[in-house]
């Protein structure tokens, strides 16, 4: 039996040897398999998720339903492709940039801040663009100081307001309304003397007429009428009568919204000639005329900084990206354009400032922002963080687009607080924000 | 398929599905024959005890093994079955939306101006946004949100039309009728976004594959024809395991719903 066991032990020896080769070889072949492979597997995976910057989130605030969703919807849009173009361009300090698009449901006082304190609070938005009302911008603001983001605000209004926390992309009254009324003083535009106000009765239309009276004034000019009706309102037939009566022979109309569609129509009832009595209105864009007959408003005018009928290669350029990226049906309108070139310049403060950070992007503002815009080159004026615009004026055409009759030589530097109207009262935040005058009261309930 | 809270896959494993499909089906059999790999060298001498001195311990590792099997393949091959049902109901989900708001579009574009080119850029701005911003999310595993506020913007200015003409009523009735057709599998869909097998089964799953490899190391046999059968069955167990994790997400991965339907509405809606 004894040789047995050296046999035994040899196999068993053998044994050892194959396992241990073959365990040897196993690990050889599988730490060359996962050095060969592991590239494969894993390359521009890094761990399964592509490698991509943290994205910048921005918040767009505008009403997505309600009365106000068809204005605030193309605005919205513009800033969409704005963002979209930015992104393809490489983003903004290497990042790419996100959007929220919360719905505030065109509720100006309540709604707006709520869903912006989301924006800010939860969502950790780095600058806040849109806001359509006086109301809604008013109730936004603070909400923006507090959470230290800044508001682009890319709407006409009524100056009176200079936030330390928004950039204010629309024109104010001395850019859009003063130099309107002052063509229709001028032989270009009649001359005409006999002017009446009709306007929708909240912030705007107050104060805007506020303005144009103590402008008419200081040319020894006073309205021949005035008159507010609430938004929303279709009973125009009496202020026309009025108009008539007074023997206007130039209407200026801060009307709102859906109004204008009744106001339109009773001006055209009553047989109102616009080569005789024209009407000026601050608040009718591309968007809004196709809600308007072309035989009840063409010939009329609007007043505004941008029109879809710029002729310049930048507008066509930027009108045919809209189309192409939004439907061949769309329009673009003047708070579109301010909408979208508010965008460009935060992105150029941003890059300039190298920085997110509020401060940082305001002084970068401050030091003078130029971008190239679809209506010309946009710049910010540092003192009233106002956008300094051209002034145009549109004959409306039946196509539903504007003819431009006259544009203003130059840029027109804002003025949120016009002397004539709110004497003593300066904004300029290089120096420390605003100069407080004595206290303005503006007629009616604002 | 249940609702999303009961779906785990834990999502701190989502990110496998950001690797493209061939590399994942090779990761899922790379481990699992790893795992019988390193088990053959460290556990299998453990296990082996067991049956060290049992004779026939083969056969009867060999029945054992048989009827799991059974149970564990049908159990497998129930859940791709469902997981591949998962997907075609989300495909089908997405085609019926995508087919109801063609519809839509036809039915909204007869309506007089400015009502009709309002829902039509309402539309547009919808299937925009669904192409654009939602599926990018969804292939991320979350519920794009912002569609509702657009869905309830077209629903808004839809119910604003007053019809004035007979013909107007009956096109507006078939219009709200598609509307909701339109709603119905919108819902569908993202319902889709985050269904999913229960943790339940994926345990089930694991566990099961953890202990027909388990039975394998317990077979007597040469160490290298261990690795190599045992081997097979591993790679086997890993790819009917990737072919349940890849489906098992309609919207994730390589292979996963296109928005291709959409797509291709919306660019008939951009024709002039």
């Amino acid at each position: 039996m004894k040789p047995a066991v050296p046999a035994i032990r040899s196999r068993e020896s053998q044994s050892r040897v194959t396992r241990r080769r073959s365990l040897g070889a196993g690990a050889a072949a599988t730490l060359a398999a996962a050095r060969t492979l592991a590239p494969a597997l894993f390359t521009g995976c890094s761990l399964g998720l592509p490698a991509r910057a943290r994205p910048i989130m921005l918040g767009l605030l505008h009403s997505q339903t309600g009365t106000l969703a068809i204005s605030e919807t193309s605005v919205r849009d513009a800033e969409i492709l704005a963002i979209e173009e930015i992104n393809a361009a490489g983003g903004v300090l290497g990042r790419p940039l996100e959007f929220r698009c919360p719905d505030p449901k065109s509720r100006s006082a309540d709604l707006f801040p709520k869903r912006a304190r989301h924006l800010c609070e939860e969502d950790g938005v780095a600058a806040l663009f849109g806001c359509w009302t006086s109301t809604s911008r008013k109730a936004v603001i603070p909400v923006c100081t507090e959470f230290d983001r800044l508001l682009f605000y890319p709407v006409q209004y009524e100056g009176n307001e200079s936030a330390s926390h928004c950039i204010y992309g629309g024109s104010v009254p001395n850019q859009q309304i003063l130099p309107a009324v002052d063509w229709l003083l001028s032989s270009a535009g009649g001359p005409r003397r006999r002017i009446f106000l009709v306007g929708s009765d909240y912030i705007f239309p107050r104060t805007a007429n506020f303005v144009v009276k103590k402008h008419l004034a200081a040319r020894g000019i006073e309205p021949v009428g005035e008159a507010y009706f609430p938004l929303g309102h279709r009973q125009f037939r009496g202020v026309v009568e009025m108009i008539g009566a007074s023997r206007a022979d130039a209407v200026l109309s801060t009307v709102n919204g859906d109004s204008n569609v009744a106001l339109f129509e009773e001006f055209a009832a009553a047989g109102i000639d616009p080569e005789k009595v024209p009407v000026i209105s601050t608040s009718i864009g591309e968007d809004e005329l196709r809600h308007l007959a072309p035989r009840e408003v063409a010939g009329h005018y609007a007043a505004s900084s941008y029109f879809q009928s710029v002729a310049t290669d930048p507008n066509r350029d930027w009108v045919g990206r809209f189309r192409r990226e939004f439907g061949y049906d769309r329009v673009t309108s003047d708070p579109m354009e301010a909408a979208s070139t508010l965008v460009h310049a935060w992105k150029a403060a941003v890059e300039r400032a190298g920085s997110l950070d509020t401060a940082a992007v305001r002084q970068a503002l401050s030091a003078g922002i130029e971008v190239p815009g679809p209506g010309g080159p946009f710049r910010i004026d540092p003192k009233t963080q106002h956008a300094v615009k051209r002034f145009r004026l549109g004959r409306i055409r039946p196509d539903r687009q504007f003819d431009i009759v006259h544009e203003s030589a130059a840029t027109i530097e804002p003025d949120p607080y016009p002397q004539s109207a709110f004497p003593g009262w300066k904004c300029d935040w290089t120096k420390g924000g605003i100069e407080q005058g004595p206290e303005v009261r503006i007629d009616g309930d604002v | 398929m249940d609702a999303p809270s009961l779906s785990l896959l834990p999502h701190d494993w989502f990110w496998l599905y950001d690797i493209p499909t061939h590399r994942l089906a090779i990761l899922f059999v790379a481990s699992f024959v790893g795992f019988y790999w390193v088990g053959c060298v460290f556990l299998r001498p453990i296990l082996r005890q067991f049956v060290k001195y049992n004779a026939g311990a083969n056969d009867i590792i060999g029945y054992v093994l048989s009827c799991f099997g059974v149970f564990y393949g049908l159990l497998l091959g129930l859940i791709a079955v469902t997981a591949y049902q998962n997907v075609a109901d989300a495909g089908a989900s997405v085609t019926r939306e995508a087919a109801a708001l063609s519809a839509l579009y036809e039915d909204v574009s007869r309506y007089p101006d400015p009502y009709g080119q309002n829902l039509r850029w309402l539309l547009r701005d919808y299937t925009r946004y669904v192409i654009r911003y939602a599926w990018p999310l969804q292939r991320r595993g979350i519920i794009p949100q912002e569609g509702t506020i657009r869905v309830d913007a077209f629903h808004e200015e839809l119910l604003d039309f007053q019809p004035g003409t007979p013909a107007e009523e009956i096109l507006h009735a078939e219009a709200l009728r598609q509307f909701n057709h339109f709603l119905e599998a919108r819902r569908t869909r993202l319902f889709s976004v985050t269904s999913g097998l229960p943790a339940s089964m994926w345990y089930v799953m694991f566990l099961g594959a953890i202990l027909t490899l388990a039975i394998c190391w317990l077979f007597e046999m040469r160490f290298v024809t261990q690795l190599v059968l045992g081997g097979i069955l591993a790679a086997y167990l890993g790819l009917m395991m990737f072919l349940i994790f890849d489906m098992n997400q309609p919207f994730r991965g390589d292979v996963s719903i296109s928005p291709e339907a959409f797509e291709s509405i919306f660019q008939r809606m951009n024709e002039e």
